[in-house]
Parts: C-alpha cells; sequence; structure tokens
C-alpha cells in the first residue's frame, strides 16, 4: 500500500517536472513575446507581438517538420531562424519532457540541472548556428561554439542519467522574497543610475534590497542606507575618480 | 592640488553633461568631455591628450577625456554620434572609427559623414612594414619578391580585425595582390611580441609601438608609408625610396562633432585645434612619439571632410564585412 | 652580482629620493618628504581599496587615475600604479574570504577555503596568511626580477600559440581537479563557462558570436559581471532563504583568534614557498599566467596533500599557497615588460601609455636607457609589499569586525557595491542587470550542487585557448601535430593528461564502490 502512494507520489512529481521542460523547450520564444510589447510603445527595434506569434507558430507546428522532411528528401532550401530554434531547440526539449514522463528520478536535482545544463547547450547551439563552420584548415567563428555545445549537451545528458541511475537529493526548495527583491533593487540601480544619479539610486536600491527579508528594522536600515549612500557618494567619485552623476538630471537642470 | 580639481571637474562635467545649448558668443560657459574610443595611453588617447591640455588653455575651460573602449571603437563613437550636439561633447576619430569601419561593419550604428561635424585634423601616426630580425628579405624590393613567391607560407600578424595594423596589412595585401595567412592578436602588445619571438614573419604597425624594438635591433623595419622619412627613425626609407609608392597608410586622428553642432562653435573649436597644433611644446611632444603633424592647408574642417571621404572610397574596396 | 648591489643601491636612491617640502602655512619650514615613497603608499592605499571593493578592477581604475599620473615625474607615476596593481592582490582576497566573492579572476580559489574558514570563525587567521604569504611572495619575486629580469625573458618568448594552448588545457583540468564534488559536474561548468567566454565577436573574422545585437554584449560578457553574478549576487540571494539564518548567526558568533596559531604557520609555510615557486614562474608568461598560476598553486597542494578531503572545507593551505602565487605573479609579469618593453596585460598596457605620454616608450633598452625609471621601480615593489602587509595586518582585525554587522544590513550594502563596482567598470547599466541575471544562474547553480569556481575558469581561459588554438592551427596551417611536436607543448600537455588520469580514476573507482555497495543492500 505504501509502495503504490510513493509511486504514484512520484508520478504527480514527473508530470510537473515535464510541464516545466514543456515550458522552457518554449521560454525563449515566450520572451520574445514579452519583449515584442516594447515595439508598441516604440522601444528597442524588433518585431510586433503578432508577427512573433504567427512566425513562432507556424515555425513550430509546420515549418519545422517540412523542413525536416525537406532536409531528408534532400531539398537544400536555407531554413528560417524561427524554425530552426524550433528544430535545434523546441524539439529535442519536448522529446525530453515526454522521455521524463516515463522515467523514475531517483535524483531530481542531478536530473533537472542536467536537462537544464543541455537546454542551454542548445540554446547556444542555436544561437551560433548562423555562423561560419570550418574553412579549410582554419576554424571558423563557429566552430568552437559549436564543439563546446555539443559537448556540453552530452554532458548534460550524462548528469540527468546519473540522475536516473543513482540516489540523490531532491529538487532544494527555492524561496521567491530573496530573489526578488535583491532583482528588484539591481535592476532599480541599473535603470536610474544614468537619470537620478548616485545619491537617489544607491539609497533607493538600498531600501529595495533590504525588503528581501522580513528581518529588516525600517529605522535602522534608512539610517544605515544613507550613511552608505554618503559614503559611496564621497568614495567613488571623488577617491577613486570614476566618472558617475551625483544628482538627478531634473535637479541640477 | 590639480588631482583634486581635475576630479571636481569630471565631476561637474558629468553633472552638466545636458544643459540646453549654449550660445556660441560665449562658448565655452563648461568644461567640455571629449569621448575617446580607445584605452587611456594608446596613441589616439595620448594625442588627444596633449592636443586638448592646450585647447582648455585657449578656450579657458577644461577639456575632459573620457576613454570608452569596445567593438574596435565604434561603440564610443556611435554613442558620441547620438549624443548632444551643443558643443558640449566631441570625440576623436581616427582611421578605424571614421573610415575603416564602413565596410568592415555593414550593420554600423553610425555613419562617419552624415552623422558627424568635422572640426580639424589633429595628428596621424605614420605606419611601418615591420618584420622577425631573420626574416631572409633584406629590403622592401626583396620583401615583395619573396612575399609574393611565397604567399602561401609567410604569415602576418595583426593585432585584431579593425585595427590599424589589420586594415593597413589588408591595404599592402591588396597593392600586392596577395592573401596571406594573417595572424589575429589581442591587441599590439601580444603581436609585437609575437613578432620578436619569430613566430610570425611580418606586420604593419604604428611607430610608436614599433621605434623601440627597432632601434634595439630585435625587428627590422622595410618602409615607412608616409611620403616623408620619419625624423625618430632617419634611416628607414619611404615607400616610394623603396619602390612601393602606392602603399600609403597613416592612422590619422582628427577632432568631430555630433552632426547639427553649430558653424560658429565649430570655428572655435578648429581655431583653438589649430593654435595647438601651432603651440612649440604641443609640436615637440607629438614629434617625439614620431606623430606627423598636418600641414595649414589640411587642417580645416572641409579639409577634414575631404579626407573622410577619400578614406571611405579608399577602405571600401580593400576591407570585406566582418560578419 | 656587484652589477645587482649597484643597481639595486640606485633603486633604493630613487625610492628614498629626499626633496625639502616648503609648504606656505610652517612660514619658511621645510620639510623633508620622499614623493616616491609617497607615490608607493598612495598606490599601495588605492590598489588594497580597489581590490576589496568588489567589481571595481584593476585595470578600470588604473585607467581612470591615468590622467592624473601626467602631472607627476614618470617615475613616481609608474611607482603608484605599480603599487595599485600589486595593492590589488592583497585587497582582493579580503572579498574572496569575507563574503566570498572574488574581485579579480586570481583570487577565484582563494573564496573556495577562504570563506569556508571564514564560516567556522577563522576570518583572521585567514585574512593573516594572506597577507604574510603575499608578502613573503612579493619579497622572493622582486628579488628575481633583480637577479633573473632579463634571462627569464626568454621564457616569454619561448611561448608560442602552441605552448599557450598546452598550457590553458592544463589550466582548465587544475579546474576539474579543484572541485569538490562530482567530476562530471564540474568538466560540465567548465564546458559552460567555456561557452559563455565564446559570447562577442571573434577574434579572426571579427563576426559577432551570439550577442543577439546587444551592443554592450558585442566584446563579450566581461568577467567581473560573471563573477559578481554567480558568487556575489548568488551568495546574498542563498543567504536570504528560509532557514539560511542558523547558520549566519552561527558564524558571527564562533569568532575565533585574529591571527594565525603556531600550527597554521607550521602548516602554510610550505604551502607559500611552492605557491611563489609557481606564481614566479607562471607569472612571466604574458595573457592568463597569473591566474593559472593561483589555480596551479591551489591543485599542486591538493594533490600532494595527506588528506585532500580538507580542501574546499577550510583548509590554510588552500589560501596560503594561491596568494603566494597571485603575489609573485603579479610581481614577476613585470619582467617581459621591463626587459622587452612588451606589456603582457591590459594593466601593463596602460602603464606603457603612461610612460609614452612622458615621452619614454619602453622597448628592450629601456633598462640602460631609463635605469633610474626600472631600477627605482623594482626597489619601490619592494618597499610597497612592506607597506602593504604593515597596512593589512592590523586592517585584519576591523574586517573581522566587520563581520558582525548584523546581515540584514550587510548584504544590501554589498548589493550597492557590487552594482556600482561592475557601473564603473565600462559605465553600462546593461552591466548591472546581467550581473543580476547570473545571480539567478549562480543561485540556480548552488541549489544543483554546481560549482562555480570551474565555471570562472573556463570563462577566463576560454578565449585565451580558442585563440591560440586557432592561432596555432593558422601558423601550422591546420596541422594538429604541433602541439606534440614542439617539446614545451608537448611537456604541458603530458602533465594535464596525467593529472586527469590521476583525478578521474579514482573517482570512476569510488563510483563504481558506490554503486556496488547500493546493489548489495
Amino acid at each position: 500500500m505504501a509502495d503504490t502512494m510513493g509511486h504514484s507520489a512520484t508520478a504527480t512529481r514527473n508530470t510537473s517536472v515535464a510541464i516545466s521542460f514543456c515550458l522552457l523547450a518554449i521560454a525563449p520564444q515566450i520572451f520574445e513575446f514579452i519583449w515584442s510589447f516594447g515595439t508598441i510603445f516604440g522601444w528597442g527595434a524588433g518585431r510586433g507581438p503578432a508577427t512573433v506569434v504567427i512566425s513562432h507558430a507556424t515555425a513550430l507546428l509546420a515549418g519545422a517538420p517540412s523542413a525536416l522532411i525537406g532536409a531528408i528528401g534532400g531539398d537544400t532550401k536555407k531554413a528560417s531562424s524561427d524554425v530552426l530554434l524550433a528544430l535545434i531547440y523546441s524539439y529535442p526539449l519536448f522529446a525530453v519532457a515526454i522521455l521524463t514522463l516515463f522515467m523514475t528520478i531517483r535524483s531530481a536535482q542531478d536530473y533537472v540541472g542536467g536537462i537544464v545544463l543541455m537546454a542551454l547547450a542548445l540554446f547556444a547551439l542555436w544561437a551560433s548556428s548562423d555562423l561560419q563552420g570550418m574553412r579549410g584548415f582554419s576554424f571558423g567563428a563557429g566552430t568552437a561554439p559549436r564543439m563546446f555545445g555539443g559537448l556540453l549537451v552530452a554532458l548534460g545528458a550524462g548528469i540527468a542519467l546519473t540522475g536516473l541511475l543513482v540516489d540523490g537529493p531532491a529538487m532544494a526548495h527555492y524561496s521567491w522574497r530573496g530573489p526578488l527583491f535583491v532583482m528588484i533593487s539591481i535592476v532599480f540601480f541599473a535603470l536610474a543610475i544614468r537619470p537620478l544619479g548616485v545619491v537617489v539610486t544607491a539609497f533607493v536600491s538600498f531600501l529595495l534590497a533590504a525588503m528581501g527579508t522580513h528581518e529588516t528594522r525600517w529605522v535602522e536600515a534608512i539610517i544605515v542606507g544613507a550613511c552608505l549612500t554618503l559614503g559611496c557618494a564621497l568614495l567613488f567619485p571623488y577617491v577613486l575618480g570614476l566618472p558617475m552623476p551625483m544628482f538627478p538630471r531634473f535637479l541640477v537642470q | 592640488m590639480t588631482f583634486i580639481r581635475a576630479l571636481a571637474g569630471a565631476c561637474l562635467a558629468s553633472l552638466c553633461g545636458f544643459v540646453a545649448p549654449a550660445q556660441a558668443q560665449t562658448y565655452p560657459t563648461r568644461s567640455i568631455t571629449m569621448v575617446v574610443p580607445f584605452a587611456a595611453g594608446g596613441p589616439t588617447d595620448v594625442i588627444s591628450r596633449i592636443v586638448t591640455s592646450h585647447m582648455a588653455q585657449t578656450l579657458g575651460q577644461s577639456i575632459i577625456i573620457e576613454n570608452v573602449v569596445g567593438a574596435g571603437g565604434t561603440t564610443a563613437t556611435a554613442r558620441a554620434a547620438r549624443s548632444t550636439n551643443d558643443g558640449y561633447t566631441l570625440i576623436t576619430g581616427h582611421m578605424g572609427t571614421h573610415a575603416a569601419s564602413v565596410p568592415l561593419y555593414p550593420k554600423l550604428a553610425y555613419h562617419p559623414e552624415k552623422d558627424f561635424e568635422p572640426i580639424a585634423l589633429l595628428a596621424g601616426t605614420p605606419i611601418l612594414i615591420l618584420a622577425r630580425k631573420d626574416f631572409p628579405p633584406k629590403d622592401l624590393k626583396e620583401f615583395v619578391a619573396y612575399v609574393k613567391a611565397n604567399s602561401e607560407k609567410v604569415n602576418a600578424a595583426h593585432a585584431g580585425i579593425g585595427s590599424v595594423s589589420h586594415v593597413s596589412c589588408e591595404l599592402l595585401h591588396s597593392i600586392l595582390d596577395i592573401k596571406p595567412v594573417g595572424v589575429p592578436f589581442n591587441g599590439t602588445g601580444p603581436a609585437m611580441n609575437a613578432l620578436v619571438a619569430g613566430q610570425v614573419d611580418y606586420m604593419c604597425d604604428q611607430i610608436v609601438n614599433a621605434v623601440p624594438q627597432i632601434n634595439a635591433g630585435t625587428i627590422k623595419a622595410y618602409a615607412i608609408a608616409t611620403p616623408e622619412r620619419n625624423p625618430s627613425l632617419p634611416n628607414v626609407p619611404t615607400t616610394a625610396e623603396a619602390g612601393l609608392p602606392a602603399f600609403q597608410a597613416q592612422a590619422w586622428n582628427a577632432m568631430f562633432a555630433p552632426k547639427g553642432t553649430s558653424p560658429a562653435i565649430i570655428a572655435i573649436l578648429n581655431a583653438a585645434a589649430i593654435k595647438a597644433l601651432d603651440d612649440e611644446t604641443v609640436k615637440k611632444r607629438l614629434l617625439e612619439l614620431g606623430s606627423v603633424i598636418p600641414p595649414p592647408k589640411d587642417r580645416t574642417p572641409e579639409a577634414l571632410a575631404t579626407l573622410v571621404k577619400n578614406e571611405i572610397a579608399k577602405w571600401s574596396p580593400v576591407l570585406k564585412p566582418a560578419t | 652580482m656587484l652589477d645587482l648591489f649597484h643597481n639595486l643601491s640606485l633603486g633604493f636612491g630613487v625610492v628614498f629620493q629626499v626633496s625639502w617640502w616648503s609648504p606656505w602655512w610652517l612660514y619658511g619650514l621645510s620639510l623633508p618628504i620622499s614623493i616616491n615613497i609617497l607615490m608607493c603608499l598612495i598606490g599601495a592605499l588605492v590598489g588594497t581599496l580597489v581590490g576589496v571593493l568588489p567589481g571595481i578592477g584593476t585595470v578600470a581604475t588604473v585607467a581612470m587615475l591615468l590622467p592624473i599620473t601626467f602631472g607627476l615625474p614618470p617615475v613616481g607615476a609608474l611607482i603608484m600604479l605599480a603599487g595599485i596593481y600589486y595593492g590589488a592582490q592583497y585587497g582582493g582576497s579580503t572579498t574572496s574570504i569575507l563574503v566570498n566573492i572574488p574581485g579579480e579572476a586570481t583570487s577565484v580559489v582563494t573564496a573556495i577555503d577562504g570563506h569556508q574558514m571564514a564560516r567556522q570563525g577563522r576570518a583572521g587567521p585567514a585574512l593573516a596568511i594572506a597577507a604574510i604569504g603575499s608578502f613573503f611572495a612579493g619579497c622572493v619575486a622582486t628579488v628575481l626580477i633583480a637577479v633573473l629580469g632579463a634571462p627569464l625573458t626568454k621564457l616569454a618568448l619561448a611561448f608560442g600559440p602552441a605552448e599557450y594552448f598546452s598550457l590553458m588545457v592544463l589550466g582548465l583540468i587544475f579546474a576539474v581537479v579543484l572541485a569538490k564534488g562530482s567530476v562530471l559536474k564540474a568538466i560540465a561548468m567548465i564546458v559552460f563557462g567555456l561557452l559563455l567566454s565564446m559570447v562577442g565577436s571573434d577574434i579572426e573574422t571579427g563576426a559577432s558570436r551570439m550577442a543577439f545585437n546587444i551592443p554592450e554584449l558585442a566584446d563579450g560578457l566581461g568577467f567581473a559581471t560573471v563573477a559578481m553574478g554567480v558568487f556575489g549576487f548568488a551568495e546574498i540571494i542563498r543567504n536570504l532563504d528560509a532557514g539560511a539564518e542558523m547558520n549566519r548567526d552561527l558564524v558571527q558568533q564562533k569568532i575565533t583568534g585574529l591571527m594565525p596559531t603556531r600550527k597554521d604557520l607550521i602548516d602554510s609555510t610550505p604551502a607559500i614557498l611552492r605557491g611563489t615557486v609557481l606564481g614566479s614562474i607562471l607569472g612571466i608568461l604574458p595573457g592568463g599566467g597569473a591566474v593559472i598560476a593561483s589555480f596551479a598553486a591551489y591543485t599542486l597542494e591538493k594533490k600532494i596533500a595527506k588528506d585532500p578531503s580538507r580542501f574546499g572545507r577550510g583548509a590554510i593551505e588552500g589560501v596560503a599557497s594561491p596568494e603566494s602565487a597571485n603575489n609573485a605573479a603579479a610581481q614577476t609579469s613585470f619582467i617581459p615588460l621591463l626587459t622587452l618593453g612588451i606589456p603582457p596585460n591590459a594593466v601593463m598596457a596602460l602603464m606603457v601609455g603612461a610612460m609614452t605620454i612622458h615621452g619614454i616608450v619602453p622597448g628592450p633598452q629601456v633598462m640602460q636607457k631609463q635605469p633610474e625609471l626600472v631600477w627605482g621601480m623594482i626597489a619601490s615593489m619592494w618597499v610597497g609589499n612592506l607597506m602593504l602587509i604593515i597596512i593589512n595586518l592590523p586592517l585584519v582585525g576591523i574586517w573581522v569586525r566587520l563581520l558582525r554587522v548584523p546581515y540584514r544590513l550587510m548584504f544590501p550594502s554589498i548589493v550597492i557595491f557590487c552594482a556600482i563596482g561592475i557601473y564603473s567598470v565600462n559605465n553600462a547599466p546593461v552591466d548591472v542587470i546581467l550581473a543580476g541575471v547570473f545571480g539567478l544562474v549562480g543561485y540556480w547553480l548552488i541549489k544543483h550542487d554546481f560549482e562555480p569556481a570551474p565555471l570562472l575558469l573556463g570563462m577566463v581561459l576560454g578565449p585565451l585557448m580558442e585563440e591560440n588554438l586557432r592561432r596555432a592551427l593558422l601558423i601550422s596551417r591546420g596541422d594538429w601535430s604541433v602541439f606534440l611536436t614542439r617539446p614545451l607543448s608537448a611537456v604541458l600537455l603530458g602533465i594535464a593528461a596525467f593529472l586527469l588520469v590521476l583525478t578521474v580514476l579514482p573517482a570512476l573507482r569510488a563510483k563504481r564502490d558506490e554503486v556496488f555497495t547500493e546493489s548489495e543492500n
């Protein structure tokens, strides 16, 4: 009885792992989709959201299989970058996700770690697929990235395999509060340092980062943050002579 | 004291990099930022510093050098092209950033002619044909014959795609109509090291880096690619004297402002630059570096515009796109 | 020998040159001061500061301070810049040990055992032994430069692309050896690092690789960006995890003695000696020498130790040896500059710039033509090292007290310092965001028990390895046998193969045993 219960538990775990692999398989497409909203507001150059959805959907559903058949049939027409992304990155990961359903994972830590490394390597293979390969005896720009990308796919698979064969730790627990606020603080710093200057940016980033833990006592944090800001404002531009704005632009103007 | 003042100046400048366009009659009212697209201490940086320190005296405002490195100087040049055209952000461009980059990088984020107002040509560093000390040819004629006969075997070193040593050697190769193997290095230091060690056969490089090595006999120079011999290497013949007059190359450095900077400001800056080039101490320091100071007729903004145009035309057939 | 003493006395003469200073507020009184000693002190202090502050590297600082030196006499300027350079080697170990953030590629390995020592409350001895080791190595290397500078130059010239490639392969094998856990995972991390190092423009064709048209990626990912991410930010995020407070408080309460015990000194003495020798030799090689030196020193200690399992868990030799090696290498890397006039790394290239602006272009004859400059600089290195140990030993107490600051205040401060540091390298906000992303990557790596140190080594050595491989093949016209026919290269590859076998065999055996014991159960 206990045994079957344990088994069904792993089964649900496996389904969720497989689903997350599927999400990982289309992560670059989703990222470009989110990014493409920027073009509506005129930020950056790139395709609009509608184009992104249509081209990736056709690449995933129709373009890639036909390219695959074409390749077998000897058709050497060059595939578009979206189709290549589907072929090189998404399909192998979908395959892994399906395989995952039938596996007994003995160490989720190693298995998931290996597969994600594999995904990174496949992505690198796609990113370097447009680069030139060997030209006679000399390496092309793409030779080394493809070599190491291939090697990393193999190593990732190897690590995943040990996760299937050898008992090991399960997935570690992730917390969200620390990473979230530290990231918000870093991103705020990056966006604000030029327009707002060291003084405002350092102080606000300090408080944002301090939100990352429930231990923070606010009065203390504000005092320390202010002292730190003053110290940074003196240390970096003056003592070390690093060129950075001190105060917000609109105030100076 | 100057230490503190320089720092205070730097801070002030970074604070005020965005004030509304100043009137030309009072220009400059605050310090000027000069972007140098290469690392501090390189030939372009040194020439900029020598000239701007004198210009600052003439203009009565400090000129702060900001070194922004990356992608063969094109990162900084692209940034300068987009900066406010109020005369407070200038750039020292050179042969690479304002000419050779056009054919090399098809996706260049700026165009040297369309996005910049020329101010003045500053100084150029002559280019030498150098070889390892035991390379068989004795003079330039023998060198030409040798590399033509052995173009499959010889190795030419260069300091990376887009560097002066790379583009000038490409020019030499196109004149000789050969395609020897180019061995890339990460900067002139490692390339020179390989030449001194005899791992590569020859390279083309700027005079500044090469003079001490030539004088010490660790490498040899066949010719200098300028119309006249250089005082720091009186024994090295010019390419014309040695029998290859077609090979003329100089790493010129010039001052530019973003497009749309008012002509009055350009005139003030041009006058200050010319005054600096005529100053005896500035001249002496530039000559110590082996630089060539342009004659008065080449110092006008118009002459610089023509130079940029001609240089782009000169490099376009020689260099092929990097990607 | 007489020459040497003559030269050294000339050098010390330059360093201790006294000039009389009579400021107006002393009303005619004059004070004797030595400008060069002052410059050396300023350099050492700035260097320590730069080394301690995470993110800000020596290259960026020297580049920033270069314009200031234009107003100084050339000897003073160079003494100051050199001081910054080796001062940063002392300071770099501090953040590695205290907060597990290596500021320079050379202090990555120091973080492995140094930070473990700090967690066991032994930050004081770790910092002190790092300073003592650095001082000893600095003194030895200075003498070495003075005595053997010229003959050692031949080594730098004997290293062609083929030899460098083999050296880089050896360096990557070191990264496998220093891994604590699974060999497979360590190799995967190295390859991941190699892949990251491929981002940016290709050296041979200039083609943009995996840069996704982001201009800030055109020149590749910066070492500081990735190191601050996978070490600095990741460590912070991990420490914020629920349940991690207990460990942190434990660290803060346990701090024991500040200075190394007798046993510590006895343990570290041979390690310091070995580190110094390795560092002095590898430092001469331009490009990557100093990084490989610290890794090589650590690997050597781990391999010859009676109980290698102590490494990675706070072994003092794991701090003493690489710290000695990196300081020795920092000093001997001046040899190619002083004897050939060729700068072996970016900091030295900036020093050449400083000389150029004063009208001195260094070349093979710089020792004959500018003896005051060369010997003044060599003598100043010894003086500088003496100053640094005098500055650093008392600082140990202050640094250790810093550990008592509650973590809730410490971590936002580290975030800010790291962010400013990364921003200052290129004045690029994108770098800060990238470091944040690598922070998340690093957090993920920790959760999946991957080690970040091999990744960083792969990233540092990757470009050097690829470039030299391609150069060697270009010169040999595609003939792969050059790596075996050139004796130096063959020896290096031989050592690499030997080390790999030595590392992989026990790991395989252990794995097999593990599998067997399991099946028996």
